[in-house]
């Protein structure tokens, strides 16, 4: 069998600051086979993926192409390896066409001037190409005016010129309709036949049975288990998955007194985003928002906090509907502590001082004049009660960590006298102590009366401190479960489509 | 589907109607409104007077559908045009002067593409540097005069004909054939595109993108050099501001023809529409007496006209 490998990935590890993304993952592809890469959001699919192409350096082990160890150092080399990755996001230019770009860096000269490209011959090429993956495009179509599925065979047509025996496809099918991912599953298993090998990234489990010939499962950065798609099950591959350690965690104190309803959302619907969205939260109660990256929990978030728009529904805010204003749902008491929050959630070139009070202006100073001796008083009082680790109010933002960041965003949003906190991923970023106490500030916040949306992909955080937890999967809710019923396996059985 | 139901020709003539309806517009009003628009006379005056224009927009789209800009082009030519003068008031061969004006742009190009790539800087802050240097070295080296009384040798740039089309026609349209070939038929053409578009993709395929990026900026400023050439010709006289604001007229041209600042979108024949419809408007606009000044704000309401009426209709 040995002499069938294309590639074999050996004891790869690779650290980031504060986590080990990879840790001794081996990995092999055989020509003409695909091999399905699994797991949860975070268990180093991607980073294992950036290793091969190119874009991340490996910390130990061996890459071996063609029985031949190779250093991938930058994307060229790794292309010239004969590796092609396409990523979610097309490496297309839009206002060139199908040819050009297949052809882009390798144009065919003219033959008889000099200096020119032969568009006859990279036409005539490109259509040759294309027909032999069974598509129907025209070679001159400017790629910006073509739809997502075919920009995406432009992209396998330009693998396939460039010679890769290694073609990486990283969540191909979330933009495409059933027909399309046929098309795109009829294209694999021509590449296959070539005798290309194809590494296939998805979160939709039955895909993988459809394609896949192996399947090898990650978590937590480390290889789970490979296995042929004939010995692989949908329970087998998700129990494997999931059995994350939850360890230090906070308790959390679930005897708050559940009030009024802060959130209600009847129905909702956004075009090819959500469908069919119904969900409350009550003050007094963490609401986990659970699902895989791309089921739409940022972007029902954003709905609902008004960033937004919508088709069909209601949201409904402290009993009032509101639509597409974020400065509405503000005045209405809900605040927004984003993934991102080094870029949408904080100002980083200004001080603590500046960042804390920013959204309560008006509220503090009707005047219009800022009174830094009220602005010294109210931020301290936060700084205080938030347990901001910080050696002045005036420290610049940027110079603080993570957890403590997170902690004044926070204090952002209760100074706006918010009571209704939506967190997209709270601890993304943030280390294990830092954690606890951002877990601990959220538990006392609904203990006096506040209500909080958590978005998370940690599924021991989803688990230790939610009332209650909604599974998203594909744009809709797959599953309201209560705190009791919840466990990993269930979870991630809903966000993957497991359960029809 | 729609990449397929449309020819090519007929999906960029979509993309940039705005300055084609201007024109169009422009026209019927001034046809109107004064008698001298629509004569033969005029119109041939518009089309020399539009060549300088035409040869500055050319470079200029080129650099903007690799999402850069260049603010120097005008007073680049101004430089190029006092370079031009002093090497004629020297007696040195014609020939030399030609080619030490182009060289100034080359230069100008050259220094502008390797600050922007090397160092990483950005387009709008280093050209706005090298406008005002360009500027000021025409100040020096004029001492702030005028160089009149070129003679015919530089006037033929203006005045002479070949094959009965006036020669600054001649040059226009064998820039236009030239930067045509180059944008659409050569591989610096396609990156220029892909400059813009996705310069990651560019870079990913291996290719040297600076060296293409610094390219677009020397074409650009080479082709400021060849304006210069008509222009001197046409004042029989060099002066220190003669393309001081002509970087304004080439970009609203540009845009006027439907080339975008964002992701390599754009086309060269919609520059032509621009700088037809530009020109037009400057032109009725002097039948009508208006002054200069008035002229200026004039063509940036028509811009700013013309790019919301884009926006609102989805292009």
């Amino acid at each position: 069998m040995a002499e069938t490998l294309v590639l074999q990935l050996e004891g790869i590890s690779k650290q980031f600051p504060g986590v080990k993304a990879l840790d001794d993952v081996s990995f092999d592809l055989r020509r003409g086979e695909v091999h399905a890469l699994v797991g949860e959001n975070g268990a180093g699919k991607s980073t294992l993926i950036k290793v091969l192409a190119g874009a991340h350096r490996l910390d130990a082990g061996r890459i071996v192409i063609e029985r031949q160890p190779v250093v991938i150092d930058n994307p060229a080399q790794a292309l010239a390896l004969g590796v092609s990755v396409i990523y979610q996001e097309f490496n297309l230019v839009p206002y060139l066409s199908v040819a050009q770009n297949i052809f882009l860096g390798r144009e065919p000269r003219h033959r008889r001037i000099p200096g020119l490209i032969d568009h006859a011959r990279m036409n005539a090429e490109s259509q040759r190409l294309l027909d032999s993956l069974g598509v129907d495009l025209n070679p001159r179509a400017v790629v910006q005016y073509l739809g997502v599925a075919q920009q995406q065979m432009v992209e396998v047509a330009k693998a396939l010129s460039l010679n890769a025996q290694i073609v990486v496809m990283d969540e191909p099918t979330a933009a495409l309709t059933t027909r399309e991912i046929e098309q795109l599953f009829a294209a694999i298993r021509r590449l296959t036949a070539r005798g290309v090998g194809v590494i296939y990234i998805s979160h939709r489990l039955e895909e993988v049975f459809e394609v896949g010939h192996r399947v090898t499962i990650l978590r937590d950065g480390r290889r789970v288990d490979t296995l042929g798609i004939q010995d692989a099950t949908m329970d087998r591959l998700i129990e494997a998955m999931v059995g994350r350690t939850i360890d230090r965690m906070f308790p959390r104190d679930f005897a708050a007194e559940k009030g009024e309803v802060a959130l209600a959302v009847h129905n909702l619907h956004r075009n090819g985003v959500l469908s069919d969205i119904n969900l409350t939260v009550r003050c007094g109660e963490i609401v986990g928002l659970a699902g895989l990256v791309g089921s739409g929990r940022t972007e029902l978030a954003r709905v609902i906090f008004g960033a937004d728009p919508y088709d069909a529904g209601e949201v409904k805010i402290f009993g009032r509907t509101v639509r597409g204003s974020p400065a509405k749902c503000v005045a209405l008491g809900v605040g927004f502590l984003p993934e991102d929050r080094k870029r949408e959630g904080l100002a980083l070139i200004l001080p603590l001082r500046e960042n804390v009070v920013m959204a309560s202006l008006r509220r503090l100073f009707p005047s219009g004049i800022i009174r830094r001796a009220k602005e010294r008083e109210v931020v301290t009082d936060f700084v205080k009660s938030l347990d901001i680790a910080t050696p002045s109010i005036n420290r610049l933002t940027k110079f603080l960590s993570g957890g403590t960041q997170q902690k004044v965003v926070l204090a952002k949003w209760l100074c706006t006298q918010s009571r209704f906190l939506i967190f997209d991923e709270p601890t993304r970023g943030i280390d294990v102590g830092a954690k606890a106490e951002i877990h601990q500030l959220m538990n006392e916040l609904v203990k006096r009366g506040a209500a909080i949306l958590m978005i998370s992909s940690e599924l021991p955080e989803v688990l230790n401190i939610s009332d209650r937890i909604y599974v998203m999967h594909e744009g809709r809710i797959a599953k309201e479960l209560a705190r009791e019923e919840a466990t990993q396996e269930a979870i991630l059985r809903y966000a993957m489509g497991g359960v029809k | 589907m729609s990449g397929e139901r449309w020819p090519e020709w007929a999906r960029r003539a979509a993309m940039a109607p705005g300055a084609f309806y201007a024109l169009i517009l422009l026209s019927l009003v001034f046809g109107v409104f004064t008698a001298q628009f629509l004569t033969l006379h005029n119109l041939a005056n518009v089309g020399i007077q539009a060549s300088v224009l035409i040869i500055v927009a050319l470079g200029m789209t080129l650099i903007i559908l690799s999402e850069g800009i260049d603010l120097s082009l005008g007073t680049v030519l101004g430089l190029a045009s006092v370079v031009l003068a002093l090497c004629v008031k020297q007696q040195m061969m014609l020939g030399v002067g030609i080619l030490l004006a182009i060289l100034v742009g080359v230069a100008f190009g050259a220094i502008n593409g390797t600050l922007i790539t090397r160092l990483g800087l950005p387009p709008f802050v280093v050209t706005l540097g090298s406008l005002g240097m360009a500027q000021g070295l025409s100040l020096i080296l004029t001492k702030g005069r005028s160089i009149p009384g070129l003679g015919p040798r530089v006037q033929y740039f203006n005045d002479g004909w070949v094959a009965g089309i006036p020669v600054p026609v001649v040059m226009a349209a064998a820039t236009f054939l030239v930067v045509y070939v180059i944008l659409y038929h050569t591989k610096f053409g396609t990156y220029v595109f892909a400059l813009g578009g996705n310069e990651e993709a560019l870079a990913l395929a291996g290719v040297r993108t600076r060296l293409y990026k610094t390219g677009v900026y020397v074409l650009g400023g080479a082709l400021a050099g060849v304006g210069a050439l008509v222009m001197t010709g046409r004042m029989n006289c060099a002066h220190p501001d003669v393309g001081v604001g002509l970087e304004f007229d080439a970009i609203a041209a540009v845009i006027l023809g439907g080339t975008s600042f964002e992701r390599g979108k754009g086309w060269l024949v919609g520059t032509l529409i621009g700088v037809a419809a530009v020109s037009v408007l400057r032109n009725g606009l002097n039948l009508i007496g208006l002054s200069s000044t008035w002229q200026m704000s004039t063509v940036g309401a028509v811009i700013i006209l013309a790019i919301v009426v884009d926006a609102l209709r989805g292009i």
